[in-house]
């Protein structure tokens, strides 16, 4: 009897132990493999994703990698009074990176500001500020895309990229905002008492002393940013319509009608455009993942 | 720290830059869609005049709208059940840190991490009629004729579309997951010692314990469908017909393409209106932010 029923609780740990694993096979193949099979696919040719789809490339061409930059034509980069006239893909990454990198800029440093205000800091309306701010996680920014829209055409900056460079570094601000201050509190006072008995000022005390400690707070911050601008594309769909100011994930759109018979060349575009958010994840995975469980709870 | 004036003087100049910010792009529209939806404000007819309610009365009516709002909460209600319990699963899964956990749940990130705009491109391809993925693995076990056009067939669109974002739960996996990792062991340990099976152990301890995650989590995937865009846009368009319409799609087209501006903007006092009375109501049920002990 003992023996039977030790035999079966082997078995039954056995199967646990299967379905677990293909369980978790399962949850890998279903996030991995459409991933793959696009980054295979942008290495053959287009008779060969039509013919067989599941077979391995007969050879690695990157056709499509030129195409996806030749076959949209030309485009006029302009920004600080240079110009740069290129392909229109390549014009899109620029646009993508330049405004990624200019809210990250914005938002971090707008943000860490009041932030550190906000942890240091008892005035009046603090309450209400923080509480304000908070409440906007709770908002869905779809619902106000037009009155957004209204308001960028009024104050000039519809078809910018500073337009874009400001809607996202606003939509940003909340996540930043939790990330900086639960930074801030964790740093003594007693450093900032010291600089101020050395004669330092409040910006010096800021920038040099405050500011390179909460470094790992920051890039957390930046990589969430860039996340944000990276992919975003409503936005950019409502706010630009010029060809020149507009970015990678809108450069789909036109891809969906320009490549419909040059699939490598689509599959070409997207492994380009997804390949910067991988890096940046994996650059900072535990602190992106701790800080978005944190910011998740707390809106 | 900083004393009298020059304490007042830095404290405006560093919150100045961020309320700016929040004013432009958060305060003040959302007071314009709040006051704009009671008038009539479209491009035939720039100047706005006051109009009450009729642009909510003629969304009772409006059956697109209907079919939108329907699909909403439809999905809403899918993205609470089944996607938080996937979520849940997979975090219940990886919490006993079995071999390459960390690799699964990197790997679960990743579709969440990159453009939606890139990985709605990426479903429309995986789920083409032709050289789909999809139905090429199907031809493979042997049904020859297997022709199903996922996302442009009224039989399959909205599965197929719902399927895009409910499997991939990797936010809800970090939560639970969170949560998980700060329940007292002891709790745990005592269970062991009293012959609770590690299944057991799930479902009468750690699942009650993790009230509170479950209902952040329902928050968070019940809310993020009053935010879904691209997907639809990319791939259906709300289509065939509007199988497959929700209510930012259909603001965006009311805004954008038919150009009724206080009419979208009643659409979008509706998205959060939905959004408030969800979070409040799942925030009640859950009793989140309440300790049972």
């Amino acid at each position: 009897m003992v023996s039977y029923s030790s035999r079966r609780n082997l078995f039954k740990a056995y199967v646990t132990w299967f379905l677990k694993y293909l369980f978790l096979l399962v949850i890998v193949i279903i996030s991995l493999f459409p991933l793959i099979w696009v980054a295979m696919s942008s290495f053959k040719t287009n008779n060969e994703i039509l013919s067989n789809a599941l077979a391995l490339p007969s050879g690695i061409s990157f056709e499509g990698y030129k195409n996806a930059f030749k076959i949209i034509g030309d485009l006029t980069f302009e920004a600080f009074g240079y110009r740069i006239t290129m392909q229109k893909f390549g014009m899109f990454f620029l646009n993508s990176l330049y405004i990624s990198l200019g809210s990250i800029v914005v938002n971090v440093l707008f943000v860490s500001m009041s932030s550190y205000i906000i942890a240091r800091y008892d005035f009046k309306l603090k309450n209400v500020i923080v509480t304000m701010f908070s409440m906007s996680l709770l908002i869905p920014a779809t619902s106000m895309i037009h009155s957004i829209y209204i308001l960028v055409n009024r104050i000039g900056l519809n078809d910018t990229r500073t337009g874009l460079i400001l809607v996202y570094s606003a939509l940003q601000l909340p996540m930043t905002l939790f990330i900086m201050r639960s930074y801030f509190l964790g740093i003594p006072t007693s450093l900032e008492e010291a600089a101020y008995i050395d004669g330092a000022g409040f910006l010096t005390t800021f920038f040099k002393i405050i500011m390179p400690i909460a470094k790992p707070g920051l890039a957390t911050a930046a990589v969430l940013q860039f996340l944000t601008s990276w992919n975003e594309f409503l936005f950019a769909l409502t706010l630009t319509t010029k060809e020149s100011v507009r970015t990678l994930p809108l450069s789909l759109n036109y891809f969906l009608s320009l490549f419909s018979f040059n699939y490598t060349s689509l599959f070409a575009a997207i492994t380009m455009m997804i390949l910067p958010s991988i890096v940046a994840y994996t650059l900072l995975q535990e602190q992106v993942v701790s800080s978005l469980t944190a910011g998740s709870v707390k809106g | 720290m900083l004393k009298g004036k020059k304490r007042s003087f830095w404290i405006v100049m560093f919150l100045a830059p961020s309320l700016v910010l929040f004013f432009m792009f958060y305060g003040i529209p959302l007071g314009m869609v709040f006051s704009t939806s009671f008038f009539n404000w479209k491009l035939s007819t720039p100047k706005m005049s006051f109009a009450g309610f009729s642009n909510y009365m003629q969304l009772l009516s409006d059956s697109s709208y209907r079919t939108a709002f329907r699909n909403t909460l439809i999905w809403i209600a899918i993205q609470s059940t089944v996607h938080v319990s996937i979520g849940t699963l997979v975090a219940l899964t990886l919490a006993k840190h079995p071999k390459g956990w960390k690799f699964v749940r990197t790997s679960y990130m990743i579709p969440n991490i990159i453009s939606s705009a890139a990985f709605a491109m990426i479903f429309l391809n995986i789920f083409n009629a032709e050289y789909g993925v999809v139905n090429n693995f199907i031809r493979l076990l042997g049904f020859e004729d297997f022709n199903l056009n996922w996302y442009f067939d009224s039989r399959s669109a909205f599965f197929t579309v719902t399927l895009s974002w409910v499997i991939y739960a990797p936010v809800i996996m970090l939560l639970i997951l969170a949560e998980i990792s700060s329940i007292d062991q002891s709790i745990l340990e005592a269970a062991k010692v009293d012959g609770a099976s590690s299944f057991q152990t799930d479902i009468y301890i750690v699942l009650p314990l993790l009230r509170n995650a479950i209902g952040s989590s329902v928050v968070v995937a019940g809310t993020s469908m009053l935010k879904e865009f691209e997907h639809i846009y990319l791939t259906t368009k709300g289509g065939p017909g509007t199988t497959t319409l929700n209510l930012p799609l259909y603001l965006y087209n009311t805004a954008m393409k038919v150009n009724n501006y206080s009419y979208a903007n009643a659409v979008g006092v509706t998205i959060i209106i939905i959004g408030v009375i969800f979070v409040i109501s799942i925030n009640r049920l859950f009793r989140v932010g309440h300790s049972d002990i």
